[in-house]
């Protein structure tokens, strides 16, 4: 059964915090993670289902999944001095991969593919005591051709009814955005304006209106890894949503929310 | 502001370009044999000249613009700078 759902910002300054950001402002989502992990822990779940776009980190391009799932017994990644690994919950990512397919998804599994940072950071700080099982799970958002916006609302819908069939409670993260433009010469100029519409229609309970917006909008407004929350809402439906924060750094909308189910 | 994208296809011709930002970016060991030797690493990946002249100051637009995707340029120049400047950063 599905039993919460929750987005976070996972930008790696949260984690690991050059000179260039403000302090204030990364203990501020801090505060917001804290409260998500307070949260997580009151749901009490069996495990947390991530979706995270994976960095060029796992799949390089020797391999470019659209969408894929862990499905090994474990997963392991590195970022800077941080090594981290976690236990997945391989019935629910086994049962994810053979309903998935199914219902027509062509999803990539693996067992052994690195963890990239966008899965840990939000886990680093909301990951509930005594912790949990995960299972990630990858939607390609920086390796152009992506995933339409729309394919990705339906996989979460797809997904959404596997997690409601099943016994264990389950709570759905998505991680990523808002908006931000790495290695672009728009680093500086995040659409702030963009994030705050979406932000509205979320607490509006109009989420699923995302589900038509373009491969193209996203990019031009630095939130290709909006795609990740497009997936999260084809689960959740039309619940409205509450902010938790919103935070514009001056290169991230760093956005936490939680979709109470 | 141009109208083309910001992440693009990544250009077959770029392959072991962007497989050089990957190492220095995913394999610690690569990233110091970069910092140590940046000749001797790069001539591991068969890198010419001017991809060479591009990767050593990190120079984005030369990288971007001979085919490297701009996340790997990004996060390749962020993880050398926090080998480089260890003491600058604040761990959570």
């Amino acid at each position: 059964m599905l039993v919460g759902a929750f987005a976070c910002a996972h930008t790696p300054q949260l984690l690991i915090r050059p000179p260039t950001e403000d302090r204030d402002l990364v203990l501020r989502v801090h505060a917001a993670f804290a409260r998500v992990k307070q949260r997580i822990e009151a749901l009490a779940p069996d495990v947390i289902a991530i979706v995270a776009g994976d960095h060029v980190e796992a799949f390089f391009l020797d391999g470019v999944p659209a969408l894929a799932v862990y499905a090994g017994a474990e997963c392991a990644g590195t970022f800077g001095s941080y090594r981290y690994r976690f236990p997945i919950h391989e019935p629910l990512a086994r049962a994810v991969v053979e309903q998935g397919i199914a219902r027509g998804f062509d999803l990539l599994y693996t067992q052994s593919a690195a963890l990239d940072y966008a899965f840990y950071v939000p886990l680093h700080f909301t990951m509930p005591e005594p912790s949990v099982p995960i299972l990630p799970l990858h939607v390609n958002v920086y390796l152009p051709p992506q995933p339409l916006p729309g394919r990705c609302h339906a996989w979460g819908t797809a997904l959404g009814e596997i997690l409601r069939a099943r016994p264990e409670r389950v709570v759905l993260m998505a991680s990523g955005g808002l908006s931000h433009f790495p290695g672009t010469d728009r680093y500086a100029s995040p659409d702030f304006d963009y994030d705050r519409r979406v932000l509205a229609r979320l607490e509006a309970g109009r989420g699923g209106e995302l589900a038509a917006v373009t491969g193209e909008d996203l990019d031009r407004a630095g939130n290709i890894e909006l795609r990740t929350w497009i997936t999260l809402l084809g689960a959740v439906g039309a619940v409205p949503a509450q902010v938790y924060c919103y935070e514009p750094s001056w290169h991230h909308g760093n956005a936490v929310v939680e979709w109470p189910l | 502001m141009s109208d083309e994208p910001h992440y693009t296809f990544p250009p077959a011709a770029a392959y072991r370009l962007n497989r050089c930002l990957h190492m220095i970016k995913s394999d610690s060991a690569f990233c110091v044999r970069f910092l140590a030797d940046p000749a001797g690493a790069m001539d591991e990946l068969g890198l010419g000249a001017e991809e060479q002249a591009a990767l050593v100051p990190i120079d984005r637009d030369a990288l971007v613009g001979r085919g490297a995707h701009p996340y790997l340029v990004f996060m390749a120049d962020l993880r050398l700078r926090m080998a480089r400047e260890p003491g600058t950063l604040e761990h959570f």
